[in-house]
């Protein structure tokens, strides 16, 4: 019988606690809402991780904003060794060209599928493209990218929670917490 | 060791010595990696598309009095839209040290030059990022495939007409005698350098030669 996984119990710390998290996004939600005043912004979310932030960050905002979503394929998953490429898995659903779009990431850190998005939303003419990101680890960055709003710089950990996951898991937490090392080292 | 230390003039260091061809993801065939970890992180760049040449300049980082180059440094990749050399380190904790004094000489020597190093727990977090801990495990504190250190004179030897001599048993730096001084061999530009694939075929003819770590000079 498979050993059920206690969620709380494989964080060994909160790394952002959930009332630290509520704060911050309402904070950001204020910045963001006074810089495009007057003008209409449109959301472009990342999925999976950055869906919680998103839901939260929109409501945050009192500019009137369109919400998109997309999804691109992460490597190491289970398209990666049939194309060997990163591939949008799912594709913004309206046109961007001329709009205002704030990418919104649950967590920047090598940069690299960032990068990759950067480049891709350049390519639909939006008239501007911000980047907002809830958490930073610039200790892993490989592509400098200019983060335009930024929730919380970590530390080089690996956490979970608030959308981040490990293996699917963990996205439900509502705080973002340092996993356990022995959960991923013993593969469960 | 400084130019201080040693009591040597000022040198206005040559930038650094290109030794290879780009390689391109859709370059055929590639490069021959040095390290697993090195061929792993090729393939993630190749997979955010991410342009990378493998080990493309020479940067000497130790010259004696003469101005012939003692020590060098090859960093692992450049990617050349982000203007970044990333230099990966999964290696054991001695080479870890001897690579981590290299990269502060090449940052006093070239501040310019941007450049990431990767640790083994660097490429331990991006595995596990990626699911795959199990092979940074796998590879993290291995010497390599091939061989952990590629002496800068075995990389010149072919197209500059350098020659290796150093004596036997002694671990270090080797006195590398060039035929042209290197800085000559830089400004000209003028030497055909060497294609990838003849840089490839260059190392296993020599490889037999070097085999004896006395006389090598790591290169990274």
């Amino acid at each position: 019988m498979k050993t059920p996984i206690d969620l709380h119990a494989d964080v060994a710390e909160v790394l952002v606690t959930e009332a630290a998290i509520q704060a911050k996004v309402l904070e950001l939600g204020r910045q963001i809402s006074d810089d495009y005043r007057g003008r209409d912004l449109t959301l472009v979310s990342v999925l999976k991780g950055s869906l919680p932030f998103m839901a939260d960050l929109m409501r945050a905002i009192d500019v009137p904003v369109r919400i998109d979503l997309m999804e691109v394929s992460s490597y190491g998953g289970a398209t990666t060794e049939s194309s060997g490429l990163v591939r949008i898995l799912k594709d913004l659903s309206a046109s961007i060209a001329g709009e205002d779009v704030l990418l919104v990431e649950d967590i920047i850190d090598t940069g690299l599928t960032l990068n990759y998005l950067l480049r891709y939303l350049r390519g639909k003419n939006p008239a501007s493209l911000r980047i907002c990101t809830l958490l930073d680890k610039p200790a892993r960055r490989l592509v400098e990218i200019p983060v335009d709003y930024t929730g919380f710089t970590i530390e080089d950990r690996f956490v979970v929670g608030y959308g981040l996951d490990y293996g699917e898991l963990y996205r439900n937490l509502r705080f973002v917490g340092v996993l356990r090392p022995e959960v991923y080292s013993t593969g469960s | 060791m400084s130019e201080a230390e040693t009591g040597a003039a000022p040198i206005d260091h040559p930038p650094a010595v290109p030794v290879a061809a780009a390689s391109q993801p859709d370059a055929q065939p590639g490069p021959a990696f040095a390290h697993a970890s090195e061929a792993e992180l090729s393939r993630i760049l190749d997979f955010y598309d991410v342009r990378w040449d493998y080990e493309p300049h020479i940067f000497p980082i130790l010259w004696n009095t003469d101005g012939d180059v003692l020590e060098s440094f090859a960093p692992d990749f450049y990617l050349p839209d982000l203007d970044l050399y990333v230099e990966m380190t999964t290696l054991r904790q001695k080479l870890v040290r001897k690579k981590n004094r290299k990269l502060r000489r090449l940052r006093e020597l070239y501040p310019d030059v941007r450049i990431k190093l990767f640790y083994a727990r660097d490429f331990r977090a991006l595995m596990l990022k990626y699911g795959r801990l199990a092979l940074a495990d796998e590879l993290t504190g291995t010497s390599g495939q091939v061989t952990p250190e590629r002496p800068y004179a075995e990389l010149l030897a072919g197209p500059f007409g350098v020659t290796v001599a150093g004596p036997a048993g002694i671990e270090g730096p080797v006195l590398v005698e060039a035929g042209p001084p290197i800085a000559a061999v830089v400004s000209a530009a003028g030497p055909a350098l060497p294609d990838r694939r003849s840089t490839r075929s260059h190392r296993r003819r020599r490889r037999s030669r070097l085999t004896q770590p006395a006389i090598q000079s790591e290169a990274n």
